[in-house]
């Protein structure tokens, strides 16, 4: 067992037991604080933050074929990773991907939330259909548009369609010009992700009241576009916010679908993908893949507050 | 769910629940139940990992003759596809590392310590292996390593279509590339090199006439030769007569079989599969040449036996090891000819095996002597990949060979720099 | 599925109330419908194409000709599949369900407990220390991968449950999802509890716990199914073939060298059908719960 781990552990903020704080009528609550939080916070710090602090350690390391490294080579490793094209080309490939699917997954999650909001009968069917495929996982997910809907073979669905109107079949995934494969992974993405972000469209829907649109109607807003634009979409304002940033999370988190889907390529390699190659695949660099996911979790930070700036993000926390 | 759902919890016990789980969490114990079965009658254990063949029936096979060793009880890890090198090389990191385990010969193994030298159990039989592999496996001297089985790689195609074409065996990439034109239907494409086209990428290096490395290990993969052949393979890939994207990989028989094309390249293994589905309709030829005065090539790959050198019983594990891979005939020959075809290492099990003697079977051994290359150990895992990145961008992005062949250069140099100085 | 263009446009608001039927508001409504109706379809697709594939043959599936119906319906591939004992199909089925549910119940303890502390105890340092959970959810799990494998293996947690559910219950966004809740609980409620003498913990048992179940019910419902699809944890913690959960089991049906698409596909319809069930049974929760996240408009 290695004895290094609990090096350069970033400590949550020391336990100093203050009595300066104004009581509210309540008897220690700070030890009650701690009953309530401490489990989570020590399993936070032995599952998450003692991990990353191993990883910022390896990462001035070079540690090939092992996590116990002991040749020290500064800043080697982050030039490495910053020269080598291949980890900034994979934050260029993030940068495409991120610009293609929120906003689309945004628009389609928000489209389908507006017509079920609208539905007079069959409401609930609708809403299941849509928010059904949430309950898959991204294997079972990816397994079925390899294997049955964009396989490259005559029996595939898409090329059958295409078929019946006399187009060749399309390699969907092997050939990256045009880049089909961006069709692919795109939509094994809305389709498992839309209807989660309808949900939220939808209760954020119904939690406008009504008298803002008759408050509208009375001003001579048109049903429609006008109404849309001016009462509809800033009472999502929050919403969307939110659903933007969680949809931004979770595109540089994404793995599974570019893992299943694309195969011994040198382009669609999101940085996460670049960096599990590194660390895990083939090279086993734990120092260089350690960097990487240290440049990522600085970049993913900084762009997390920009936009909580921007967007008035953590609102919820003045509601205090 | 169901517990938050009620709310009779009394205190304590939700006090008890959360301390247990607090002290789940924080005491780090160290070693604690594995979940694995351990010991046997003698005692030991014994953990071994193989990635998962194909074949019907491999898995049991391995799992029987585990089981009919005396000296420990063996743990069998049936690893599957594609997540073999990922599961092994981050389980060789920990405690819970595999005692021996299935690899290709790769240098990296050996300079970093990982595997063990294996000379005093091979060396009493060494004249029974096939020089070639054990050549494979020696690093300074010692031979890390027992071959299991040697699986010739090559291509496979059916005779009926050929013949209903018109179109004869091809001599010359040239003609593969023509073949592939007049053998693509609307419904059967002419040719499948596999789903990213990079398995077939030692044979077209050795069949441009060039090497992966030079005798005193400098890249000897970038030449003119080699660059003509990626461009033939950009023009082929780009043509429509390909075989992409099947659902299942060059590997496994299907698309052959299936009748999705008419030449598939594939591996000996899958040739009872095929001879039992297509009968005679079955032809092999080697990857043809593709420069003038080049020979055919033919990828001699397969599988080899590795002890862990930082596992718990080094010595258990070799004795493991000598005991099936070097004693135990029987089970060799099993493991090489029940399943799918292998050409056994072995040189006495091969000229006993009746199997190989007649028919397909024998052309491909033919091929495997005539024509079969070796893995060269000193080609590492990060050269493979960089090799790979060649094929991906000159054949499938479109990327001009030379320049392909630069950005490879200097990743293996680098890596040749920090394995040889 | 991308030609479902959200059709913004006609986004007239249900609110104005359909007092007098409009001919517009028909000729918009069946428009609507069909809208609706299309994308519907195109949801559905995949769904179809596994039910098809499981209940076909291998020679159909792969046929020249598509074929939208199975000639014969294949129920034999259930059996053939928990018979095949290369993968083992009921062991990882029994696995996921434990891992499913144990998953559930921590996160739901640990995250809960954590996000009310978090919201209501007052405590000098609580922002800080919320701003290092908040931290977390930045993080992407690939990057603290390797270490978080080693580690939980020198604790010798590889192939347990132990190994495949402890590590996954400290939820950052689990327990940022309950702290925003619970800042909008109401105080009334926990101040008539103080009043009765409770303390923090009776109060959360006795008070704020029983009120909250619909929110509680909503978030199980989501870490059960985090916990049912999770894939590349179990991929690396599950080396035995006795820990393999579902989606290990479903992803080696898809790199096997042997390719049968009967098998695949069944696998994966039985391995979504316990998530459509419970999606279908829960659904109202969930939608409830979801409008009650601290993500509300």
């Amino acid at each position: 067992m290695s004895t290094t781990t609990t090096r350069d552990v970033t400590r949550p903020a020391p336990a100093k037991v203050s009595k300066a704080k104004p009581r509210r009528g309540v008897r220690g609550s700070t030890f009650n604080f701690w009953l309530f939080t401490g489990p989570f916070l020590l399993g936070l710090v032995i599952f998450v933050y003692i991990p990353i602090g191993w990883s910022l350690w390896l990462s001035f390391f070079e540690a090939r074929y092992t996590v116990t490294p002991n040749t020290f080579v500064g800043f080697d490793n982050y030039k490495q990773m910053l020269t080598n094209g291949d980890f900034v080309g994979a934050l260029g490939t993030f940068t495409v991907f991120a610009i293609i699917i929120v906003p689309i997954t945004w628009a389609l999650s928000l489209g389908l939330a507006l017509m079920v909001h609208r539905l007079r009968f069959m409401k609930a069917f609708f809403r299941s259909v849509f928010f059904l495929p949430t309950a898959c996982s991204f294997v079972a997910a990816s397994l079925i548009w390899k294997m049955s809907i964009f396989s490259g073979v005559r029996f595939g669905l898409a090329n059958t369609i295409l078929g019946w109107f006399g187009v060749e079949n399309i390699a969907w995934l092997a050939n990256p010009s045009p880049p089909w494969y961006w069709l692919v992974i795109v939509t094994v993405r809305l389709w498992l992700q839309a209807g989660f972000y309808m949900i939220l469209f939808l209760a954020a829907l119904q939690n406008i009241p009504p008298e803002l649109y008759e408050a509208a109607a009375i001003d001579g807003a048109k049903p429609g576009w006008q109404t849309f634009r001016h009462i509809t979409l800033p009472q999502l304002r929050a919403t969307s916010t939110a659903v933007v940033l969680l949809l931004l999370v979770a595109a540089y988190q994404a793995f599974d679908e570019f893992f299943n889907l694309l195969a011994k390529t040198t382009w669609g390699r999101p940085p996460l993908v670049e960096l599990y190659y590194t660390a895990l695949g083939e090279d086993q660099d734990y120092g260089a893949g350690s960097a990487g996911a240290m440049i990522l979790t600085v970049l993913i930070c900084t762009v997390t507050l920009l936009q909580g700036k921007f967007m008035g993000f953590g609102r919820g926390d003045e509601t205090k | 769910m169901s517990a938050m759902s009620s709310n009779n919890w009394d205190r304590r016990s939700i006090l008890r629940a959360t301390m247990g789980l607090a002290a789940a969490g924080g005491l780090a114990a160290c070693g604690g139940n594995t979940g694995r079965s351990e010991g046997g009658a003698s005692g030991k254990a014994l953990t071994q990992y193989f990635h998962a063949y194909g074949e019907a029936g491999t898995q049991e096979a391995i799992k029987r003759y585990a089981k009919d060793f005396d000296g420990a009880n063996v743990a069998t890890q049936w690893i599957t596809g594609s997540n073999f090198e990922s599961k092994l090389f981050s389980a060789l990191l920990t405690g819970n590392a595999p005692d021996v385990f299935e690899f290709h010969p790769q240098l990296q193994l050996i300079k970093s310590g990982q595997v063990a030298p294996l000379d005093d159990i091979i060396n009493p039989v060494k004249d029974d292996f096939n020089p070639a592999d054990i050549k494979s496996h020696t690093v300074d001297g010692k031979i890390y390593g027992v071959r299991m089985i040697d699986d010739p790689q090559f291509f496979f195609y059916r005779k009926s279509m050929l013949e209903k074409a018109g179109v004869d065996v091809p001599q010359t990439l040239e003609e593969l590339a023509e073949a592939a034109d007049k053998l693509t239907t609307d419904k059967v494409k002419g040719l499948f090199l596999g789903n990213n086209m990079v398995s077939t990428n030692y044979a077209l290096v050795w069949a441009a006439g060039a090497d992966q490395l030079n005798a005193s290990n400098e890249i000897a993969y970038h030449t003119d030769e080699v660059a003509a052949a990626l461009r033939l393979y950009r023009k082929m890939f780009t043509s429509g007569h390909l075989l992409l994207d099947a659902p299942a990989d060059y590997w496994d028989p299907s698309a052959l079989v299936q009748g999705l094309t008419a030449i598939q390249w594939c591996g000996m293994w899958a040739m009872p599969v095929m001879q039992k589905a297509l009968g005679d309709d079955l032809g092999i030829f080697p990857f043809p040449a593709a420069a003038s005065g080049a020979k055919p090539a033919v990828y001699n790959g397969g599988w080899s036996m590795f002890v862990n050198a930082k596992g718990k019983n080094v010595d258990l594990a070799k004795e493991y090891v000598k005991w099936l891979w070097i004693d135990q005939k029987k089970y060799q020959e099993d493991w090489a000819l029940s399943y799918g075809f292998h050409v056994p290492p072995r040189v006495s099990i091969a000229e006993s095996a009746d199997k190989l003697k007649s028919g397909l079977p024998a052309e491909g051994v033919k091929l495997f002597t005539d024509y079969g290359r070796f893995d060269n150990i000193n080609w590492t895992q990060a050269m493979i990949t960089a090799l790979e990145e060649v094929i991906a961008d000159a054949v499938r992005k479109g990327v001009d060979p030379q320049k392909a062949l630069d950005t490879a250069d200097k990743k293996v140099n680098r890596e040749l720099k920090k394995l040889f100085g | 599925m991308t030609t479902t263009t959200p059709p913004i446009k006609d986004a007239t608001p249900v609110v104005t109330k359909p007092r007098g039927i409009r001919r517009g508001s028909v000729i918009s409504s069946t428009g609507l419908y069909i809208a609706t109706g299309v994308a519907a379809f195109l949801f559905l697709v995949p769904f179809y194409l596994i039910v098809r594939n499981a209940l076909s043959t291998d020679a159909e599936i792969t046929g020249e000709n598509w074929k939208f119906f199975p000639t014969d319906i294949q129920w034999g591939n259930i059996s053939e599949l928990f018979s095949d004992n290369t993968v083992p199909f009921a062991t990882s089925l029994w696995n996921s369900t434990i891992v499913g549910v144990a998953h559930t119940v921590g996160v739901l303890l640990v995250c809960s407990l954590a996000g009310y502390g978090l919201a209501r105890i007052p405590y000098k340092h609580a922002n800080k220390i919320f701003y290092l959970v908040l931290v977390t959810l930045m993080v992407p799990a690939a990057v603290t991968f390797v270490p978080s494998f080693v580690l939980v293996s020198s604790l010798g947690w590889v192939s347990s449950f132990r190994g495949l559910i402890i590590p996954g219950l400290f939820s950052g966004f689990t327990c940022f999802l309950f702290r925003q809740y619970f800042l909008g609980f109401p105080k009334e409620l926990e101040e008539a509890a103080r009043v009765d003498g409770l303390g923090y913990w009776g109060a959360y048992w006795r008070v704020v716990v029983p009120n909250s179940l619909n929110f509680f019910a909503a978030i199980a419902t989501i870490t059960f199914i985090q916990g049912w699809n999770a894939f590349l944890w179990p991929l690396v913690i599950g080396q035995d073939q006795e820990a393999w959960t579902v989606q290990v089991a479903l992803s080696s049906y898809m790199t096997n060298q042997t390719v049968n698409f009967h098998l695949i596909f069944m696998a994966t319809a039985i391995s979504i059908l316990p998530l459509v069930l419970v999606f279908l049974f829960l659904q109202r929760w969930l939608v409830q719960g979801v409008a009650q996240t601290g993500i509300k408009g």
